[in-house]
C-alpha cells in the first residue's frame, strides 16, 4: 500500500511536468495561478498546525515580491537567483520578527502578523528605491514569459511546498506542532522546545510565501504596493482554500486551491456579470457542508486516521 | 438526348455555382475582438455594454469587410493574475484578431508582458499612469485613448486658468489636495505640486486611506484642509469615498470656494444625494452632453434604447469609441493585416460621443496617443452639468460652493445670478443640428 502512494505521486508528477506538451498557454497560466494559491494556502496551514493563526501571508508575499524586483533591477540578478533572494529575505525577516512576535498567542499573534504586512506595505510605499506608491516595472519577465518554462518554475515551487509540508508531517516537527497546538504546557513539560519550533516553522512558511511573491513578480513583471503586491486577496483566498480543502493536512489546501481556482475561472467564463456572487455562495455552502474540509469528509468516509 | 445533356449540364453548373457562392459565405469567419474589463465595476459594466452596442450596430450594417464582428469580453476582476490569464485565453484559445478595453493602470501593468509577447494591435481605453506609457515605448501596435496623468494635470491647469480669466471673482491661490495613498492619488499629488510651482499658487496635500482599500475616515485630512483654508479643495480617490467624504465635510462644516472630487467613477446613487449640490469634478463625459454634441446624443439615445438605462461613467462612451475607432480602421485598411490596420489607425479621425474628435498623435513617449480631454463638471440639482470647456458647457458654474448651513436656498452662479441656470434653458440652443 505504501509503495502505491509513491507510485501515484510519481505518475502525478510526470503528468504535471509533461503538461506543457499537451495543453496551451491559457491552461498553463491558470495552472500557475493555482500553484501560487496552493503554495500560499499550504504554507499558511503549516503554521496553523502549531495553533498560530497568521494573517501575514500578503506581507511576506509582498516582501518577497519586492526583494525580487529590487535584486533584479539594481543588482541584475537572474530570475532564479532573484527568487532565492525573495525566499531568503522573507525567511530571515520572519525569523528576526518571529523572535518577538512568536511570544504572542491567538488573536494577538494574528493581529500582529496582519500589522506586519501593513508595515511592509507602508515602507515599500514610502521609499524611493521601491518606486513609492507607483511601484516598479520589471525590465524583462522570467524566461521572457515563455509559458512552459514559467510553469515549470511554478510547479517546482508547488512541489517544494508539498515536500516541505510532508516533511513537517513525517518528522518530529509534526509531533511538536501538534502538541503545541493541543496544549503548550504539556508540550513544554514533554521537552518540546516550543519557541524554537515556532520560529523555524514561521521562518520556513514565510520563506515559501516570499518565494511565491517573487515568482508572482517574475510572472507579471511589476510591483505596486496598495492594490496588488500586498493585496488582502493574498490573505483571504489561501485561507478560504485551506478551509475548504481541510486544515492540518497536506492535500487539503492543495485540493481547495485546485477546486476553488477552477470553479472561479469556469464561473467567470459562463456567468460574466454574476460569477462573484455564485462563487461566494459556493464557498459558503462548501464550508458549511464540509466543516472539516474536503479532506475531513474523505477521511470520515474512508475512516482514515490522522496518522 | 442533347436537350437532356444540356439540362443536366445546366443543373450541374447551377449547383456548382451555388456551391462556389456558398463557400465564401461559410468561410467568412467573424472578425474577433477581445476585450478586458472589470465587469463587477461600474466602469466595466458601462464599458462592456457600450462595446456590445457598438458591435451590434456594426453587424446590423453588414459587419466589416463583409464579415460579422464577434466581441469576446472577459472580466479582469481587477486582479493582475486573472487579467494576464484572460489575455492568454483571448490570444491563444479564442484567437482574437485585436485587443481592446482596459481600465486600471495596475492591471495594465500586468498585461504589458503578454501584450508584447503576442504583439497584436491593441487599442486601449484606460490606464492613465505614465509608467505604462514608458513601458510601451517603441510598440507601434499600441494605441492609447485615455489621457496620461501628466496630460490631464496640464489640461486642468489650462481649464482653471480660463475660468479665472473669464471670471474675476474666481479665486484659486491656495489649494489643498486630499489624495488616496495609492499610485493614482499620490501620482496626482506629485503632478499637482509641479503644476503649482509653475502656476505660482500654494498647494498642500495629505494622503488618506480610501474606502475602497478598507479606509473611510477622512476627518483628520478634512480638518487639516479646513485649517489651511484653501480656495480650492480637491480629493482624489474612488467612488466609495464620495459619500463619506461629503458627509464628513458637512459634519465639520468645511466648505471651500470650490469643492472638487476626482474619482474615475461616481457612486450610482450619488445623483440622488442632496450633498452633491455644487460639487465639481473632472470627467470626460456626462449624459447632459447629448444636448451639446450630436455624437453624444446618438450614443446616449442608442444606449438607452438598448439597455433602458444611462451610463454612469465615461467608460461607456470611451469603450464605444474604442470599438468604433478600430472598426473604422479595419474598414479603411480593407484587411485585418496588422501593418495595414496600424497604418489605418494612424489616420483615425473619429467624432466621439465624448465630444472630442479622436486623432492619434505622439505623446511624451508613445507614437499613438488619442487627444481625449477631461472636462470640468458640476453636480447641479442631481444632474451632472458640463462647466468647461466652454464649447461643451451645459450650465454655468455654481460659485462659491454653497455653505452647508445655507443649503436649500438658491445657489449663486459664478456670474452672480441667484439661481443656477436651469439645465434645459442653457442647453436648448446649443444642440448642434
Amino acid at each position: 500500500m505504501k509503495y502505491w502512494k509513491y507510485l501515484i505521486c510519481a505518475v502525478l508528477l510526470i503528468v504535471a511536468v509533461s503538461l506543457p506538451k499537451f495543453i496551451g498557454v491559457y491552461p498553463l497560466q491558470m495552472a500557475n495561478i493555482i500553484l501560487i494559491y496552493m503554495a500560499l494556502a499550504l504554507s499558511w496551514d503549516m503554521l496553523l498546525r502549531t495553533g498560530q493563526l497568521s494573517f501575514g501571508i500578503a506581507g511576506f508575499f509582498g516582501l518577497g515580491g519586492y526583494a525580487t524586483m529590487l535584486t533584479s533591477t539594481y543588482f541584475g540578478f537572474n530570475p532564479l537567483l532573484s527568487l532565492m533572494a525573495a525566499a531568503i529575505t522573507a525567511g530571515l525577516v520572519a525569523a528576526l520578527v518571529g523572535y518577538s512576535v512568536l511570544r504572542l498567542r491567538a488573536l494577538y499573534f494574528a493581529i500582529v502578523t496582519l500589522a506586519l504586512g501593513e508595515i511592509f506595505r507602508v515602507i515599500a510605499q514610502n521609499l524611493e528605491i521601491t518606486g513609492g506608491t507607483e511601484g516598479m516595472l520589471l525590465k524583462q519577465t522570467m524566461f521572457k514569459g515563455d509559458a512552459a518554462s514559467t510553469y515549470w518554475v511554478m510547479l517546482a515551487i508547488g512541489v517544494l511546498t508539498i515536500i516541505i509540508s510532508i516533511i513537517f508531517q513525517k518528522t518530529r516537527i509534526h509531533y511538536a506542532s501538534t502538541s503545541i497546538r493541543n496544549d503548550e504546557i504539556v508540550a513544554a513539560s514533554s521537552g518540546v522546545n516550543i519557541f524554537k519550533y515556532l520560529v523555524i516553522i514561521f521562518a520556513v512558511t514565510s520563506a515559501i510565501q516570499g518565494l511565491v511573491g517573487g515568482a508572482y513578480v517574475q510572472l507579471y513583471g511589476f510591483v505596486e504596493p496598495t492594490a496588488t503586491t500586498f493585496s488582502i486577496n493574498f490573505v483571504l483566498m489561501p485561507i478560504t482554500m485551506a478551509l475548504l480543502g481541510g486544515l492540518y493536512t497536506t492535500w487539503g489546501p492543495v485540493i481547495g486551491a485546485v477546486l476553488l481556482s477552477v470553479i472561479a475561472e469556469s464561473l467567470k467564463l459562463r456567468i460574466p456579470y454574476g460569477h462573484l456572487l455564485v462563487y461566494g455562495i459556493i464557498m459558503v455552502v462548501g464550508i458549511l457542508w464540509f466543516p472539516g474540509g474536503i479532506m475531513g469528509f474523505i477521511k470520515k468516509m474512508f475512516k482514515i486516521s490522522n496518522q | 438526348m442533347r436537350i437532356k445533356v444540356f439540362i443536366v449540364l445546366l443543373l450541374a453548373a447551377f449547383v456548382t455555382g451555388l456551391f462556389f457562392v456558398a463557400v465564401p459565405a461559410q468561410a467568412a469567419e467573424p472578425i474577433k475582438i477581445g476585450a478586458l474589463l472589470p465587469l463587477a465595476d461600474a466602469t466595466g459594466k458601462d464599458g462592456s455594454r457600450s462595446m456590445e452596442l457598438a458591435v451590434k450596430q456594426i453587424n446590423a450594417k453588414g459587419g466589416i469587410l463583409g464579415r460579422q464582428v464577434q466581441l469576446i469580453v472577459i472580466d479582469d476582476e481587477l486582479k493582475a493574475e486573472k487579467a494576464a490569464a484572460a489575455l492568454d485565453k483571448l490570444c491563444t484559445v479564442d484567437n482574437v484578431d485585436f485587443i481592446v478595453g482596459g481600465m486600471a493602470s495596475g492591471i495594465t501593468m500586468a498585461l504589458i508582458p503578454g501584450m508584447k509577447k503576442y504583439g497584436k494591435v491593441v487599442v486601449w481605453a484606460g490606464a492613465a499612469y505614465s509608467g505604462v506609457e514608458k513601458a510601451m515605448e517603441g510598440q507601434d501596435w499600441f494605441f492609447h485613448l485615455h489621457a496620461w496623468d501628466y496630460q490631464q494635470g496640464a489640461y486642468y491647469e489650462k481649464g482653471w486658468a480660463e475660468v479665472k480669466q473669464k471670471y474675476a471673482s474666481f479665486k484659486r491661490d491656495k489649494m489643498f489636495m486630499a489624495y488616496e495613498e495609492g499610485a493614482f492619488g499620490s501620482g496626482s499629488f506629485k503632478g499637482q505640486k509641479v503644476l503649482a510651482e509653475n502656476g505660482k499658487y500654494e498647494v498642500q496635500g495629505e494622503a488618506f486611506k480610501s474606502a475602497a482599500m478598507g479606509g473611510g475616515d477622512y476627518r483628520s485630512v478634512l480638518r487639516h484642509a479646513k485649517e489651511f483654508n484653501p480656495d480650492q479643495f480637491i480629493w482624489v480617490g474612488y467612488d466609495k469615498d464620495a459619500l463619506p467624504m461629503m458627509e464628513q465635510a458637512k459634519e465639520i462644516g468645511f466648505s471651500p470656494l470650490t469643492f472638487v472630487g476626482s474619482p474615475p467613477a461616481w457612486p450610482v446613487d450619488f445623483a440622488k444625494q442632496p450633498l452633491n449640490e455644487g460639487v465639481l469634478l473632472y470627467s470626460y463625459w456626462a449624459d447632459t452632453m447629448k444636448n451639446v454634441s450630436r455624437a453624444s446624443k446618438t450614443y446616449s439615445d442608442a444606449f438607452h434604447k438598448e439597455f433602458k438605462d444611462t451610463p454612469t461613467t465615461y467608460f461607456g462612451p470611451l469603450c464605444y469609441t474604442n470599438i468604433m475607432i478600430l472598426a473604422d480602421a479595419i474598414k479603411k485598411a480593407g484587411t485585418i493585416d496588422k501593418a495595414a490596420v496600424i497604418k489605418a489607425l494612424e489616420t483615425t479621425n473619429y467624432p466621439s460621443p465624448l465630444g472630442d474628435t479622436f486623432v492619434f498623435k505622439k505623446s511624451n513617449v508613445i507614437d499613438h496617443q488619442a487627444n481625449s480631454w477631461p472636462k470640468f463638471m458640476q453636480w447641479q440639482k442631481g444632474k451632472l452639468e458640463v462647466i468647461w470647456p466652454w464649447e461643451y458647457a451645459t450650465a454655468k458654474m455654481i460659485y462659491p460652493f454653497p455653505a452647508w448651513d445655507k443649503r436649500g436656498k438658491a445657489s449663486a452662479t459664478i456670474e452672480g445670478e441667484k439661481k443656477a441656470v436651469p439645465a434645459k434653458d442653457a442647453k436648448k440652443d446649443k444642440v448642434k443640428k
